[in-house]
C-alpha cells in the first residue's frame, strides 16, 4: 500500500525538478540565441568566465556593491546576506536546487544586481556564463 | 477610664490596621512606579501599569475607609477650619506646634493633596495607556492627541508627587522631633502617647461591615466597566490585508515594513527612486511597483492613529524615506550602544523587529521590546 502512496510523489517530484531543470535549459538556450545574434562567432558559455564575473571587483556599479561577493559571499556554496541582513540562499544550483528555473526571476535579479555591480545591464554571453558556473558548482 | 497597667504613659489606638496597611502598601507601590516610571528602560512600562494599578485599588480603598473607617481615618476627622490651620502654622513657626491625636492640621492637607495627585496620576496614566499607547480598559476611547496631553500631565503630577512625598517625610521629621513621638513607629505599631490633660474622646470604631460592602461593590463596578471597555477594539489601529507583492518584493532584501512608519508622501518617494534604494537598484517591474504603492498610500502613517504612526510622520527632510533618520526614532535609540546595532542579530538600524517583537503589527508596544543578549 505504502509504495503505491510513494509513487505518485516520485513521480510528481521527478516532474518539477525536470520542469525546472527544462526551464533551466530553455532560458541558457534563450541567451545563446541572443549571443549569436550579436555576434556571430559566439562559441558557447564558458564557467571559468561566469566565475570570473561572479569574483571581479568592478568600478562603475554602485560603491556599497562592487562585487556579487560582497552579499553572496566568495563561495557559491554558502548562504549570503544582503546589505539590510537577510540571508540569500546559495548560488550554487547543488546548494538551492530552485535556482534559476523561474524566469521571470532570474531576469529580475541580473537587471538589478548588473546595475548595482556593474553599473549597467549584463549581457547575455555574461548571463550565461554566470549560470553555466553556478549550475556547475 | 481604666489605663492599662503596663503602661505608664496612656496611649490611644490612632492608626487602625487597614490604614496602617494602606499606607505601607502605598509607600511601597507608588516608590516603585515612580523609579520604574523615571528610570526604568521602555520595557518595563507593564510593571508600572500594574504597579498603577495597584495604587489605584489603594485609593480606592481609602475613599471607602474615610468614609466607613475608624475616628482617625474619617476624612470628616481631619478637615481642619482655616483658623486652626493657620494656628498650627503660627506655632510651627514659634515651635510649639499644638498637639494633634490624628492628622495635624498640616499633614491632614497634604494627606488630601496626595490622594488628589495620586489619584490625577492613575486617571492620566489610564489616559495616556489609551490614547498613546494603545492598551488598557480606555484603548478604543482616546485618541493620540488627547493621550498625548495626558501624558504630559502623567509625568507632571509625578514629579509634583515626588515633591509632595519629600515634604511629606519632611514634616514627619519635624512634627516627630517637635512633638518628641515617633510618626513612623506611630504608623507602624497604630499608637500615639495621650498628652496629659488631653480631652479623650469616643473614638468612633470602624463600620467594617459597610466597608466591605462598599469595597465589593465598587471593586465589581471598576471589573464590569473596564472589562466592558476593553472590549472595545483600539481606536489607533485599522484592519490590513497582506499584500503579497509588499511581502515578497520587499521582504526578498529586507525586513518588511509596517507601512505605518512613513508618511504617503515618503513612500510615494521611496516608490519612484527604486533605482537607487539605500545604494542599491531595487528596481520593479512597473505594475508591481504600481500595485505597491497604491497598497503603501492606502495604509502609510496617516491612516493610523497609533504612536510609531503619529510619531514618526514628521520625517527627516534630507532623508524623508529612511525610518532611522526621523527625529523621534533618533531621540528613543540614542540610548542604545552602537555595538548593539552592529552585531547580529541586527546588522544595522533596519531590523525592527530584531528588538521589537510586535513590529509586524505597528504596534510598537513598550514591553515587547527584548534587546537581544549579545
Amino acid at each position: 500500500m505504502r509504495s503505491l502512496l510513494i509513487l505518485p510523489a516520485v513521480i510528481a517530484l521527478l516532474a518539477t525538478v525536470d520542469a525546472e531543470a527544462g526551464a533551466r535549459q530553455a532560458l541558457l538556450d534563450g541567451f545563446a540565441t541572443q549571443a549569436k545574434a550579436a555576434d556571430s562567432g559566439f562559441a558557447g558559455f564558458s564557467a571559468s568566465r561566469g566565475e570570473n564575473l561572479f569574483r571581479t571587483s568592478f568600478a562603475g556599479g554602485k560603491p556599497d556593491t562592487p562585487a556579487c561577493t560582497v552579499c553572496h559571499t566568495p563561495s557559491p556554496l554558502k548562504q549570503g546576506e544582503t546589505r539590510a541582513g537577510k540571508p540569500i540562499e546559495p548560488m550554487a544550483l547543488s546548494a538551492s536546487p530552485d535556482r534559476y528555473g523561474d524566469p521571470k526571476k532570474v531576469a529580475k535579479w541580473f537587471r538589478r544586481n548588473c546595475k548595482s555591480v556593474l553599473g549597467r545591464e549584463c549581457t547575455a554571453p555574461e548571463k550565461g556564463d554566470f549560470i553555466t558556473f553556478m549550475t556547475g558548482q | 477610664m481604666p489605663t492599662p497597667r503596663s503602661s505608664p504613659v496612656p496611649s490611644l489606638a490612632v492608626w487602625d490596621l487597614p490604614t496602617r496597611l494602606y499606607h505601607w502598601l502605598q509607600a511601597v507601590l507608588v516608590a516603585a512606579a515612580l523609579a520604574i516610571g523615571f528610570l526604568a528602560p521602555e520595557w518595563w512600562m507593564g510593571v508600572h501599569v500594574w504597579l498603577g494599578y495597584g495604587v489605584a485599588g489603594l485609593i480606592v480603598f481609602r475613599l471607602i475607609w474615610g468614609v466607613f473607617g475608624s475616628q482617625f481615618s474619617l476624612f470628616a476627622s481631619f478637615i481642619h477650619p482655616p483658623r486652626q490651620i493657620w494656628n498650627h502654622i503660627r506655632g510651627l513657626i514659634e515651635g510649639r506646634p499644638p498637639h494633634a491625636m490624628g492628622h495635624n492640621p498640616l499633614g491632614a492637607l497634604m494627606v488630601f493633596a496626595m490622594i488628589a495627585v495620586m489619584a490625577g496620576i492613575g486617571v492620566s496614566g489610564l489616559l495616556a495607556l489609551g490614547g498613546v499607547e494603545n492598551q488598557g480598559p480606555l484603548a478604543g476611547f482616546l485618541g493620540f492627541s488627547a493621550g498625548d496631553i495626558a501624558r504630559k500631565a502623567h509625568s507632571i503630577l509625578a514629579m509634583a508627587l515626588l515633591a509632595m512625598i519629600g515634604l511629606h517625610v519632611l514634616g514627619v521629621i519635624v512634627d516627630s522631633w517637635l512633638g518628641r513621638e515617633s510618626l513612623v513607629r506611630a504608623m507602624i505599631i497604630g499608637r500615639k502617647r495621650v498628652p496629659a490633660g488631653a480631652l479623650l474622646l469616643n473614638p468612633r470604631p470602624a463600620r467594617r461591615r459597610a466597608a466591605t460592602l462598599a469595597a465589593i461593590c465598587a471593586g465589581t463596578a471598576i471589573l464590569i466597566a473596564s472589562s466592558l471597555a476593553g472590549m472595545v477594539p483600539a481606536s489607533g489601529l485599522i484592519a490590513m490585508p497582506r499584500q503579497a507583492a509588499y511581502q515578497e518584493e520587499c521582504g526578498d532584501c529586507h525586513e518588511v515594513y509596517h507601512p505605518s512608519l512613513l508618511p504617503r508622501a515618503s513612500w510615494s518617494a521611496t516608490m519612484a527612486g527604486l533605482e537607487n534604494h539605500f545604494g542599491e537598484d531595487a528596481s520593479l517591474a512597473p505594475e508591481t511597483a504600481q500595485a505597491i504603492t497604491a497598497y503603501l498610500d492606502n495604509y502609510a502613517s496617516e491612516a493610523w492613529d497609533t504612536e510609531a504612526a503619529n510619531r514618526l510622520r514628521a520625517v527627516d527632510g534630507t532623508a524623508p524615506g529612511q525610518i532611522s533618520a526621523t527625529p523621534f526614532w533618533k531621540r528613543k535609540h540614542r540610548q542604545i550602544e552602537k555595538s548593539v546595532f552592529e552585531t547580529k542579530p541586527l546588522r544595522g538600524r533596519s531590523n525592527c523587529g530584531a528588538c521589537h517583537r510586535d513590529a509586524g503589527s505597528g504596534r510598537f508596544d513598550d514591553q515587547m521590546i527584548a534587546i537581544p543578549a549579545r
